[in-house]
C-alpha cells in the first residue's frame, strides 16, 4: 500500500507533458468508441431487421452472421483483420480520411480496429434490438396492420419506436463495454491510452522521470471508471426523462440483456 | 482446402495445448468469479448500509475498468511493486475478479426478482430471516439466474482471449493461432481452427445452459 501511494511514485503525473500525453491517448479511445458505436448501431439495426425478415433465407443468413461474430472473441477479430487485411485497404483509408479528422485516427491501422469493433458490436446490438422488438406485444403490430398500415409503416411508426425505447439500458451497457474494448486496439499498435501508458513506462520516456507501471495503469483505469460511471448515470437520467415524457410509467426493460454486455 | 486440413494436422499438438490452456483459464476464473461474486452479492443485499456500499464500490470499479488495464495492473504493475506474481495467477485473478462484478449483479437481481410477498409470507409462517432466504428466496432466485450466468460464462470464454496476446504471454488458443499462422503466413487457416475452438467452447456452454434452463428455469 505504501508503494501505491508514495508521492515519489506519482511524481510522473506532474512531470513534463506526461498527464497530457495520457489524456491525449484516452481521447483517441473515446473517438474510436463514438465512431464504432454509431456505425454499429446502424449496422445492428439493419441486421436485426434482416433477422426478423419474413423472407426465410435472409433471416437465416442474418441469423448465422450475427451468431458467428457475436460468439468470437473481439480481440480475435481485431487481430485477424489486422494480420490479413489486404495492404491496399489501409492505404485507401488513409487517402480517403479527411484531414480535419482527429490525428489519432489518421493511421491506416485504425481501419482494422474499427472494422473489428463494428463487426462484433453490430452483431451484439442486433441481438439486443431483436429482443427489444420481439418483447413488444404482438397486438401492437397486428393493430397497426388492421388499421391499414403496411408492414413497413407499422415497423417505422409503431413497432420500432416502442421496441427501441426498451433497449436503451441494454444499449448503454454495450456502449460502456465498447468503451472498455477500445483498449484492445492497442494490440494493433494504435496510439491510444494503453500504448501511451506503455511508452511512459518504457525506457525512452520523456520528462526525466520513468513512470511506474502500476501507477500509470491505475490512473488509466480511473479514467475509464469515471467516464463509464458518467455514461451509466446519463442513461438512468434519460430513462427517467423518457418515462416522464411518454407518461407510461415504468418502461419495461428487456430482461437478460444487460448481462450480455460484458 | 488441403491447406486448411494440413495446418490443423501439422500443428495439432500445439492447438490442443492452446485449447487446454484456454479451458483451464476459464474454469479457474469461473470458480473465482462465482465465489467472489457471491460474496459481493451478499454484501449488496445485506441489511447494513456500509456493507452495501462496499459491495457497490466493488461492482462499479471492476465493471467499468477495461480487462486489459486490469491485466497490466495485476501483472506488470504488481511485479514492479515487488509482488511475486506469475502470468497464470495474474490472468486467472484478473478475469475472475472482473467477471465477479457481473456475477454479483446477476445474483442480486435474481434475489430481487423474488417478490417481497414471498419473504413476508415465509416470515409470517414463523421462518427466521435466514431460513426464509435459504428455503424460499434462494431456490427461486437460482432459477432466474441461470440464463444471465450462462451469458457471463460465454463472455468469459471470449474475454479469456485477451490474456494470452497481452503482455502475459500464456500460450492460449488465440496466441497459438497467431504463432502457427506467422510461421507460414497461414493466418486464415490458423485463425479458422482457433475460431472453431472458441465456437466449440461457447457452443458447449450454450447447450449446457439450455438443458439447465429446461429443467429449472422459470421466467418472470
Amino acid at each position: 500500500m505504501n508503494y501505491v501511494f508514495d508521492p515519489d511514485n506519482w511524481e510522473w503525473v506532474i512531470t513534463g507533458n506526461n498527464l497530457r500525453f495520457i489524456l491525449e491517448g484516452f481521447a483517441v479511445n473515446l473517438e474510436i468508441a463514438v465512431i464504432a458505436m454509431v456505425l454499429s448501431m446502424i449496422a445492428g439495426l439493419a441486421l436485426a431487421l434482416a433477422r426478423l425478415s419474413r423472407w426465410t433465407p435472409l433471416s437465416i443468413v442474418a441469423g448465422t452472421w450475427i451468431d458467428i461474430w457475436r460468439n468470437l472473441p473481439l480481440i480475435f477479430i481485431i487481430l485477424y483483420l489486422y494480420l490479413t487485411i489486404p495492404g491496399s485497404w489501409p492505404a485507401a483509408y488513409e487517402d480517403a480520411i479527411p484531414s480535419w479528422f482527429p490525428e489519432g485516427l489518421q493511421s491506416g491501422r485504425v481501419l482494422a480496429a474499427i472494422l473489428g469493433l463494428v463487426l462484433y458490436n453490430s452483431a451484439v446490438l442486433a441481438e439486443i434490438m431483436r429482443a427489444g422488438i420481439q418483447s413488444l406485444d404482438r397486438g401492437q403490430n397486428e393493430a397497426a396492420r388492421a388499421l391499414g398500415m403496411s408492414y413497413r409503416q407499422s415497423m417505422r411508426h409503431v413497432v420500432l419506436p416502442q421496441g427501441l425505447r426498451r433497449m436503451v439500458p441494454a444499449t448503454v451497457s454495450q456502449l460502456i463495454t465498447l468503451n472498455k474494448d477500445t483498449t484492445l486496439v492497442s494490440i494493433v499498435a494504435i496510439q491510444e491510452v494503453v500504448r501511451h501508458g506503455r511508452i511512459l513506462t518504457g525506457t525512452n520516456f520523456f520528462g526525466g522521470v520513468q513512470a511506474p507501471i502500476l501507477q500509470v495503469f491505475l490512473l488509466i483505469g480511473a479514467l475509464f471508471i469515471i467516464v463509464n460511471l458518467l455514461l451509466s448515470r446519463l442513461s438512468r437520467r434519460l430513462e427517467i426523462h423518457e418515462q416522464k415524457r411518454t407518461a407510461v410509467g415504468q418502461v419495461k426493460r428487456v430482461r437478460g440483456l444487460e448481462e450480455q454486455a460484458v | 482446402m488441403g491447406d486448411l486440413i494440413s495446418v490443423l494436422t501439422d500443428n495439432l499438438d500445439e492447438f490442443l495445448a492452446g485449447f487446454w490452456v484456454t479451458v483451464r483459464l476459464v474454469v479457474f476464473a469461473f470458480v473465482i468469479a462465482m465465489v467472489v461474486g457471491t460474496l459481493v452479492a451478499a454484501l449488496r443485499i445485506s441489511p447494513s448500509k456500509g456493507l452495501q456500499r462496499i459491495g457497490g464500490i466493488y461492482v462499479e470499479t471492476f465493471r467499468n475498468i477495461p480487462l486489459l488495464v486490469l491485466l497490466f495492473i495485476a501483472f506488470a504493475g504488481l511485479r514492479r511493486a515487488g509482488a511475486d506474481i506469475g502470468p497464470w495467477e495474474a490472468g486467472i485473478a484478473s478475469l475472475g475478479l472482473y467477471t465477479a462484478a457481473y456475477v454479483a449483479e446477476a445474483l442480486r437481481s435474481g434475489v430481487f426478482s423474488v417478490s417481497k410477498g414471498q419473504i413476508e409470507a415465509a416470515l409470517s409462517l414463523g421462518f427466521t430471516y435466514r431460513q426464509a432466504l435459504r428455503r424460499v428466496v434462494f431456490p427461486q432466485a437460482f432459477r432466474t439466474v441461470i440464463s444471465p450466468l450462462g451469458s457471463l460464462i460465454i463472455a468469459m470464454i471470449k474475454n479469456s482471449a485477451i490474456i494470452g496476446v497481452s503482455l502475459l504471454a500464456l500460450d492460449d488458443l488465440l496466441k497459438t493461432a497467431r504463432t502457427v499462422g506467422s510461421r507460414g503466413f497461414e493466418y486464415t487457416e490458423a485463425f479458422f481452427w482457433a475460431a472453431v475452438g472458441y465456437l466449440i467452447l461457447t457452443g458447449l456452454a450454450t447447450l449446457t445452459i439450455r438443458v439447465l434452463e429446461k429443467r429449472y428455469a422459470i421466467h418472470r
